[in-house]
């Protein structure tokens, strides 16, 4: 016995074209290619190469590969040059340019053009199959090449040692956690409030939407306040925008007078005010809300504390500012 | 009177100058004159010249003055008919005045008196379409010299309308002294002096008349557009302008590109006449649109919904998307009506397929307003880019141009001519931004960047001679004398392999012989106002004992689609195409409906009525119908014999089917393998599939069509099985096996033509 089977495949081909029936390895018909089906080719792998293609041949093909066939096949039509194609050369219509004098180039008056740039391709056939508009296709590109810049960018920096990930996903979920109760936090102090208020025959500053200046609403919660704010403006602008075409409610129509604009249910603008509130700037709850999650939720306990002598951890409201039984200020006092 | 700028012969210029003083003798000196010069004009003239010239004495050919001329119009007798001028012709008259053109008559005279060649700019809406001619008219009188002026237009429509609008400004009747000409429909007389015409018409007609002797003056109007036939033109043009020193030449163009045309007509002079227009408006969109059809519609109605008063023009590519877009905008602005009080809005689609009577509607007014006081109405034209030069609306004062537009295009190394949407140049753009400043100041909305405008638009549209398949033109140019076709001194030759191509295609139709000489069936081809293929299947179809059949299948195919297809009844259109299938294909569907249309004629029936119930098109029947006289009569002019096929002979449609394999075997294609639905065209291995439309069953293995349509797919149209054999047979030279490559095809086709040799060994054995 000669070497082993996958060592005499390595050796080289001309060795022999007699099959090794030992031979432990199979050639997969399918890299074989046509041109060397004449030599080399064993019954076995003949039938299966003819099978395969047979399949190949009866298959339907899918819409899609059909169409990227006919496309490849336009393409190759297209690039190849007439004038160049292999049988160009004897083609008649050449031979009887040539007969009237073309050399190559282009068409047109003999010799002086006064470098006028005379065509010697045809037109490209460019096929539109979207209705992206002039512009679309590079802009298309561009932000293709830009996420692919960016993700490699991402993919250079993101080089983090293990114990840091954990320490990082700790830390987020931390915080995460931390923003929770804040938001938790708040709900409870505005309704403690409102109903402290209530009992005291104040009225509520929750009643309905802007009825009071935002400031005047505790900077503990303003930022919950003012976030359902936003987000009610959003939906009214939203509303209005869909009932009122493609025009922004803002739009104001010289030709409606006044009668029209209570006909058409315009006259309120109230909710508008709204957003110039919104707009207005807020230093005090900017600087509350740069604040650490932990300092927030801090305050916020501290306020429900002597405001309502309510701790947060026991979810319970104590009759006293002496909060008995409450066993400490803390969450771990809690534990 | 005698004429020093025109060398024609003297002898008749003496009679004509003998016409105006005495016409006793001149009556004499016409008949002689006329047989070497004109037959045909010879009888009209003798009362017409006395009258006319009377009036228009004391004017010397080629030297009136604007003066002299605007007296003549003045007057109280129509100078060209001796009839008196009616109420209508002055308040025209007046009018006409007012255009722009006519503040530079003299000017014009003076410059036309001193060129042979003269290069006009003139934006729409100057007047230069209707005006010039008749400043021509009156300078170049043709009743002396008996020659006609010409004035040529890109289209059809076109040649008729403004012919029409002439006759009625001279006062005459259409088709007398002004007439038109265009393929299949000839409205002139003897009388004619100004002939509108199609540039294609010119050229056809300059092949029996190569010097264009019947013309003293040409007019190339539209020059801009750059028709296949306007280019060939000029480059004729510029080469009988040698021999011919007397004919005078204009190119009229509406746009830019003046200082091209003056270059190429060896710096002819250039008079420009400033249109009426006014300042426009041009927005681009902030970012790319994402869907243009959607983007177009959006703009729209906010124009409607802020804009002040004023119509809307929209370009849009093609018929279906124009449709789609007035339905939506249309549903949009009743919704605005109801929920937000805007004004009514009507919207109009425009294309070249639509019929005429409803392309008129885009002239109607807009709407008034809902009620008294309520917000104004406006119109919505939605249309293709014929409304971008060709038609003049009035009222359009916004526009809105997202970019694109349906153009022809052909490569020759795929052998594809095809409609397909593509980006407009800047020149286009700019034209189009100009229709919104036709009556007052306006705005145009570009539904693309400013960049994108900058760096993506192209300057020029690339003129059609280098978009299209030249066979046709090669086998004119042929016949027109020009010899050598490489050196052809064209505006924007085409590139080569198009030449070569076109060359080959005529060489296998045996058009042309090896040396690129016409052949005698060249000759004949060209005598026919069709393609090539089409002319060589109609010569060589008595030899198939089908050319009855064949001549009404070319009519057919030369007329747009005969079946009508309506959105709402698609199922009904199609089970009535089903009532004229036949099996064969869709060449022998559109002779059996064409049989059937002829019948229901024949027995007296409302053939209209009967039109509309079976989804055909009466207006495309009929124009066939006119198409096949013509045809006809050519066929008849040169002894070619017209015969069918006893119906009931089983070789009635196998015949039909060989004679279009004469024209056609160029245009075939194989099913590329058993239960596929997708076929190879020969030679050029092209994957197409049969257009859905077609009447074909049966997946037949070699199929041969008219047309290779592209879109996003590639699909053959109009489409009939035939027999390999046939091939083999009837085009030897194209189907020469060594030509091919190796292949499919090439394999089948072996297999064939062996097969067709054992066949004829087992005969001869016998």
């Amino acid at each position: 016995m000669g070497p082993p089977p996958d060592l005499k495949l390595a050796t080289g081909q001309d060795e022999s074209d007699e099959d090794d029936y030992m031979k432990m390895t199979f050639d997969d018909p399918t890299t074989t290619s046509r041109s060397s089906t004449s030599k080399g080719e064993s019954s076995l792998q003949r039938r299966l190469r003819l099978q395969r293609e047979g399949e190949a041949r009866a298959r339907v093909k899918s819409k899609a590969e059909l169409a990227s066939e006919a496309e490849a096949a336009r393409e190759r039509a297209l690039r190849t040059s007439l004038l160049e194609a292999a049988n160009g050369k004897k083609s008649k219509g050449l031979a009887m340019m040539a007969k009237m004098g073309f050399k190559g180039g282009s068409l047109g008056k003999k010799a002086e053009d006064e470098g006028v740039e005379k065509r010697s391709e045809p037109i490209r056939i460019e096929i539109k199959d979207d209705r992206g508009g002039i512009g679309m296709e590079n802009e298309k590109k561009r932000k293709m090449a830009e996420m692919a810049a960016q993700a490699a960018e991402s993919a250079k920096k993101v080089k983090v040692d293990e114990m840091d990930y954990r320490d990082r996903v700790r830390r987020e979920r931390e915080v995460a956690r931390l923003e929770r109760q804040v938001h938790a936090a708040q709900k409870i102090a505005e309704k403690m409030d409102d109903e402290k208020a209530l009992a005291d025959g104040r009225e509520p500053l929750k009643a309905g939407i802007n009825s009071r200046p935002l400031k005047s609403v505790n900077v503990l919660w303003r930022g919950l306040v003012r976030a359902r704010e936003e987000a009610e403006r959003d939906r009214r602008m939203r509303k209005d925008l869909e009932a009122s075409l493609s025009r922004l409610p803002t739009y104001e129509d010289i030709d409606e007078d006044e009668d029209d604009k209570r006909a058409l249910g315009k006259e309120k603008k109230t909710v508008y005010e709204v957003a110039e509130d919104l707009d207005e700037e807020d230093t005090e709850l900017d600087d509350f809300s740069a604040l650490e999650p932990g300092e927030k939720l801090k305050r916020l306990i501290e306020h429900l504390r002597t405001a309502h002598h309510y701790c947060f951890w026991c979810k319970f409201t104590y009759p006293d500012d002496k909060m008995e039984g409450c066993p400490g200020f803390t969450e771990e006092d809690h534990d | 009177m005698a004429d020093e700028n025109s060398r024609a012969s003297s002898k008749k210029r003496a009679s004509a100058e003998g016409d105006s003083e005495n016409n006793k003798r001149s009556k004499v000196e016409n008949g002689d004159m006329a047989d070497k010069y004109n037959p045909y004009l010879a009888h009209t003239y003798e009362n017409n010249d006395m009258e006319g010239s009377s009036l228009l004495s004391g004017m010397k050919r080629r030297e009136t003055t604007a003066r002299q001329a605007e007296r003549a119009e003045d007057g109280e007798y129509n100078p060209w008919t001796g009839q008196p001028h009616s109420q209508r012709y002055f308040g025209i008259l007046k009018t006409r005045r007012d255009l722009p053109v006519h503040k530079q008559r003299a000017e014009f005279l003076e410059m036309y008196h001193n060129t042979q060649i003269l290069v006009f700019v003139g934006e729409t809406g100057s007047g230069k379409t209707t005006q010039i001619p008749q400043y021509v008219l009156y300078d170049e009188l043709p009743h002396l010299n008996k020659k006609l002026i010409a004035c040529t237009q890109p289209r059809r429509v076109a040649a008729m309308s403004v012919a029409q609008r002439v006759a009625d400004e001279l006062d005459v009747k259409l088709g007398e002294e002004v007439g038109y000409s265009i393929r299949f429909e000839n409205k002139t007389t003897p009388r004619t002096l100004l002939k509108y015409m199609t540039d294609g018409q010119l050229l056809r007609e300059s092949m029996h008349d190569h010097d264009m002797s019947r013309y003293s003056c040409i007019i190339l109007d539209e020059a801009h557009e750059r028709t296949l036939a306007t280019d060939i033109l000029m480059a004729l043009l510029k080469q009988i302008s040698e021999r011919r020193k007397d004919l005078k030449i204009i190119i009229m163009s509406a746009t830019l590109d003046a200082q091209k045309f003056q270059k190429y007509f060896n710096n002819a002079p250039l008079l420009a006449v400033p249109g009426r227009t006014h300042p426009v408006e041009i927005f681009y969109t902030p970012e790319a649109e994402r869907d243009y059809v959607e983007a177009a519609v959006r703009t729209v109605l906010q124009i409607h919904a802020t804009e002040p008063e004023g119509d809307i023009l929209l370009f849009l590519t093609g018929e279906e998307e124009i449709e789609d877009a007035c339905r939506r905008i249309s549903l949009e602005t009743d919704e605005m009506i109801r929920e937000s009080d805007a004004g009514p809005m009507v919207v109009y689609p425009l294309y070249g397929t639509l019929p005429p009577q409803q392309q008129q509607r885009i002239f109607e007014k807009a709407p008034a307003p809902l009620r008294k006081g309520g917000r104004p109405g406006r119109k919505c034209i939605v249309s293709t880019n014929i409304a971008e030069t060709s038609l003049t609306i009035d009222g359009i004062v916004y526009v809105v141009d997202p970019g694109f537009s349906k153009q022809k295009i052909y490569n020759p190394r795929s052998r594809v001519e095809s409609l397909l949407v593509s980006p407009i140049s800047k020149a286009s753009a700019q034209q189009r931004a100009g229709r919104a400043g036709r009556t007052r100041p306006g705005k145009c909305f570009r539904l693309y960047t400013e960049k994108a405008f900058k760096k993506e638009l192209i300057e020029q549209t690339y003129p059609e001679i280098l978009r299209s398949n030249l066979s046709n033109t090669v086998l004119e140019l042929k016949k027109l004398g020009v010899e050598d076709l490489v050196h052809f001194d064209l505006m924007d030759p085409p590139a080569p392999e198009t030449m070569m191509r076109a060359l080959e295609e005529l060489n296998y139709l045996a058009c042309l012989d090896d040396d690129g000489e016409l052949t005698t069936l060249g000759g004949l081809a060209s005598e026919f106002p069709l393609d090539p293929s089409l002319a060589v299947m109609l010569i060589t179809s008595p030899e198939f004992y089908c050319s009855n059949e064949i001549l009404s299948i070319t009519s057919l195919l030369s007329v747009p689609q005969i079946w009508v297809r309506p959105n709402s009844s698609r199922k009904r259109a199609d089970e009535m195409k089903r009532q004229f299938a036949h099996p064969d294909g869709d060449h022998l569907t559109l002779l059996n409906a064409y049989h059937a249309f002829k019948g229901a004629e024949n027995r007296g029936e409302d053939v209209k009525k009967w039109c509309h119930e079976h989804f055909l098109s009466f207006r495309h029947l009929s124009s066939a119908d006119n198409v096949r006289n013509q045809l006809l009569r050519i066929m008849e002019s040169h002894g070619l014999e017209l015969m069918s096929t006893p119906f009931n002979d089983k070789n009635y449609y196998v015949n039909i089917r060989r004679a279009l394999v004469s024209g056609f075997f160029m245009q075939v294609a194989m099913r590329e393998s058993t239960n596929s639905k997708v076929y190879k065209t020969i030679k050029d291995n092209q994957l197409v599939m049969i257009h859905p439309s077609t009447v074909l069953d049966n997946p037949y293995e070699w199929v041969l069509y008219n047309e290779f349509v592209l879109t996003s797919k590639q699909y053959v149209r109009t489409v009939t099985n035939i027999r390999p054999e046939w091939l083999l047979e009837i085009a030897p030279q194209y189907y020469n096996l060594e030509d091919f490559e190796k292949g499919e095809v090439k394999t089948a086709l072996t297999r064939v033509a062996e097969k067709v040799q054992r066949r004829q060994a087992m005969k001869g054995g016998r």
